[in-house]
């Protein structure tokens, strides 16, 4: 199991958020939601979760600022962050290239498949 | 040839000299010789005739004519005669040897001596010629006798020394002035000929067609080509003369030309720089000028690297040299912040080239492109917005589906929710493929009615539905203010709907959770008129006039935060349009907007 690992959904979507936390639960992840980037910024800074995913384009802060945001404080203690987008252009891709532990992925993405991308993460311990 | 005959004509002017010389000393020399021989022959005579006649006779008279003969030069005397008073002669000598070709009276000529008298004559074959000279010797005032005096008078010599001594002194006089004359000629034409040279030079220089054929430094043919020259040179300065008029007119028409560039230069609304191979601007027009603060008296005929400070455009100009491109260069964008804040520029270069392909310089633009990279922006950003608007219904229908089929919705009420949650979101995204379809068909042109007639009630319920779960959720309650007799509507009833839907949508969408949307629909005898109005917080002043442009989202932070595609309001507005109708908005900051729609009426009621 996932050893009680901390998940922060961030997004402006119900049902994105709702499926995602779902999926996430059913693994026995511990798993917390934000509807938008600045409600986001907060839970990471009081509760430094293992892993943040992300949409990109949200109210008040969006993914990519989020992300800029959280780099010093990825310094003390990194974590996964999945920043999910429609397209990938290269300028993201680059972008992502200078984040630390930083991955993308687009939608429509798969719970299952963005559950394994954070299983790989933490090298298969978490499964 | 022609050198020699100048030669020839001074070596005759040389001769020529010395004859005339000769001939005139010939003549004085012959003057003074007669004078001095009258002279003498006056002297001897008078003295002789001094002398009575008896002296003559007997051997005084031999002794007198001797001391005279000693006297004069042996070569002088020819002969003395002394006549007596009837002729005979008294005494003589020489005049023997002489006598048959003496005369035998005196021819006289008066010498104005008086008494005097001379004769000249030749001496038969002897070739002795004589001049006698003749005067009465008078005793007692009667005439008593005549004396006769014969000189030999001297042959006449071209070259004797005294002359040939003169003449030689008289030859190189005459051999130095022509030398003289020789070499100031010379000089003067070597003077004339490099004269003319330079002329020919200036003729070539100016069309050699005409050049005469300078043929070296002799007097003719240098005074030939001089006068050939000063001829072209007077067809050339009547040439250009008429060249200068052409000229003249052509500067006028030029300068009108000019002034003409310059006046559509100024005329464009677009900065212009006109460089030419130096970079030197040749013109600049008042649109540029502007943008930089600067004056067309300062720029002109100066390197733009001195007089334009601006780094983006001399960036670039330096970078079409580097790339040798002056032709499509690319182009740069930037921006002239101190004279219009928020605007920007696009740089581009061009080329100029003359009649026969050659660059000579280049034309610098600089043109405002705010509006296209705002409508760059704007369309980047509605991609970007519709973009998501898909993949964000698709994603949770995608992964609904997903955790459905793999069992991991156990529980009937959650596989419900998710049952539902697909189901909105496909509505989701159909409206949203509805709408892009018809701004496509907006865009095109393309977009028809299907009129029939509508009942305006369905239409009402139709709506209400579409955005009952979206209000539900959020807890919001729809006031509805709905007339008894709904009236009838002529047209098309779905495009009906995406417009009200859209409106309905916005107002559930902007008002925040457990707030109130109001709807209402009335009739004012002509119309139909459907009314929305929510309790969000309005709409900013500056959006008012864009909010029915097509792709248009405000810059309003609590517009942004909202999920949308810019679309909803435009398609609206063109749908109410192409039913005749009209649509208006009002809206003050804080107390929500309130949307009215108005949609000509049919007869036909429903009760």
């Amino acid at each position: 199991m996932a050893d009680g690992k901390r998940v922060l959904v961030i997004d402006d979507e119900g049902p994105i958020r709702r499926v995602i936390e779902m999926k996430f639960k059913n693994r026995g992840y511990q798993v917390m939601t934000a509807t938008n980037g600045e409600e986001g910024l907060g839970l990471i800074r009081e509760h430094r979760p293992d892993v943040v995913i992300t949409d990109i384009m949200m109210p008040k802060l969006d993914g990519k600022s989020l992300c800029e945001q959280t780099e010093g404080l990825k310094e003390e203690r990194s974590f996964l962050t999945i920043v999910i987008t429609c397209r990938i252009s290269p300028e993201e891709r680059s972008w992502t290239g200078r984040m630390r532990d930083t991955v993308l992925m687009e939608k429509p993405f798969s719970p299952s498949r963005l559950l394994e991308r954070v299983e790989q993460y933490f090298g298969g311990d978490a499964c | 040839m022609k050198s020699r005959r100048i030669y020839l004509a001074l070596l005759a002017f040389f001769f020529f000299g010395i004859a005339v010389f000769g001939g005139v000393l010939t003549t004085q020399e012959k003057k003074r010789q007669q004078e001095k021989l009258v002279n003498e022959g006056n002297y001897l005579a008078s003295l002789i005739s001094l002398h009575p006649i008896a002296d003559f006779t007997g051997e005084k008279g031999n002794y007198i004519l001797r001391t005279i003969r000693e006297y004069i030069a042996p070569g002088g005397l020819a002969y003395c005669i002394i006549h007596g008073r009837s002729g005979e002669v008294l005494a003589s000598f020489g005049g023997r040897d002489l006598v048959s070709g003496i005369p035998g009276e005196v021819r006289t000529r008066s010498l104005y001596t008086p008494g005097l008298t001379t004769q000249a004559f030749s001496v038969g074959d002897t070739g002795l010629r004589i001049q006698e000279f003749s005067k009465p010797i008078y005793e007692n005032g009667q005439r008593s006798g005549t004396v006769r005096l014969g000189f030999n008078l001297p042959a006449p010599s071209l070259l004797s020394p005294e002359r040939v001594e003169l003449l030689g002194i008289v030859a190189f006089f005459i051999f130095t002035i022509s030398l003289v004359i020789y070499y100031t000629v010379t000089l003067a034409l070597r003077r004339l000929n490099h004269l003319s040279l330079s002329m020919r030079t200036s003729l070539l220089e100016s069309d050699p067609v005409k050049m005469p054929s300078g043929k070296g430094a002799r007097i003719d043919y240098v005074i030939r080509d001089f006068e050939q020259s000063l001829r072209l040179l007077k067809e050339r300065i009547s040439e250009i003369e008429t060249s200068n008029m052409e000229l003249e007119t052509r500067a006028g028409v030029t300068a009108f030309y000019e002034n003409q560039i310059t006046n559509i230069l100024d005329s464009m609304k677009l900065g212009i720089i006109i460089l030419d191979s130096q970079d030197n601007i040749m013109n600049i027009n008042v649109y540029m000028l502007a943008l930089i603060n600067g004056k067309r008296e300062d720029m002109l005929d100066r390197p733009i690297g001195e007089v334009l400070g601006h780094e983006d455009v001399l960036a670039f100009l330096a970078r079409c040299e580097g790339e040798g491109k002056a032709v499509g260069g690319g182009s740069v964008e930037t921006t002239f912040p101190d004279v219009v804040p928020g605007h920007i520029f696009q740089v581009s270069s061009s080329a100029l080239k003359d009649g026969d392909g050659s660059v000579i310089g280049r034309m610098l633009l600089v043109d405002d492109i705010t509006n296209e990279k705002l409508a760059e922006r704007a369309q980047q950003e509605f991609v970007a917005h519709v973009t998501h608007e898909l993949y964000t219904p698709l994603t949770t229908i995608k992964s609904y589906n997903e955790m459905l089929m793999a069992g991991e919705v156990r529980d009937d009420e959650t596989q419900k929710e998710f049952f539902n949650t697909i189901m909105d979101e496909t509505d989701r995204l159909q409206r949203l493929i509805e709408n892009l379809l018809n701004i496509s068909k907006i865009e095109m042109g393309g977009l028809t009615l299907n009129r029939d007639l509508v009942r305006s009630d369905w239409l009402v319920n139709d709506c209400l539905a579409a955005v009952e779960t979206a209000a539900r959720k959020k807890r919001i309650t729809i006031e509805k203010a709905l007339p008894d007799n709904y009236p009838s509507l002529y047209g098309d009833k779905d495009l009906l709907k995406v417009a009200i839907i859209n409106l309905l949508g916005n107002a559930v969408k902007y008002t925040p959770e457990a707030g109130k949307v109001s709807f209402g629909l009335s009739d004012d005898g002509d119309a139909a008129v459907f009314e929305v109005a929510d309790t969000g917080y309005g709409i900013r002043e500056e959006d008012l006039p864009h909010i029915f442009d097509k792709f248009y989202r405000s810059e309003d932070p609590r517009v942004k935060e909202q999920t949308g595609s810019g679309l909803g309001l435009g398609i609206t507005s063109e749908i109410i349009h192409l039913h005749g109708g009209e649509i208006g908005v009002r809206s003050e900051p804080g107390r929500g907007a309130h949307f009215s729609v108005r949609i000509p009426k049919e007869d036909y009621q429903i009760g």
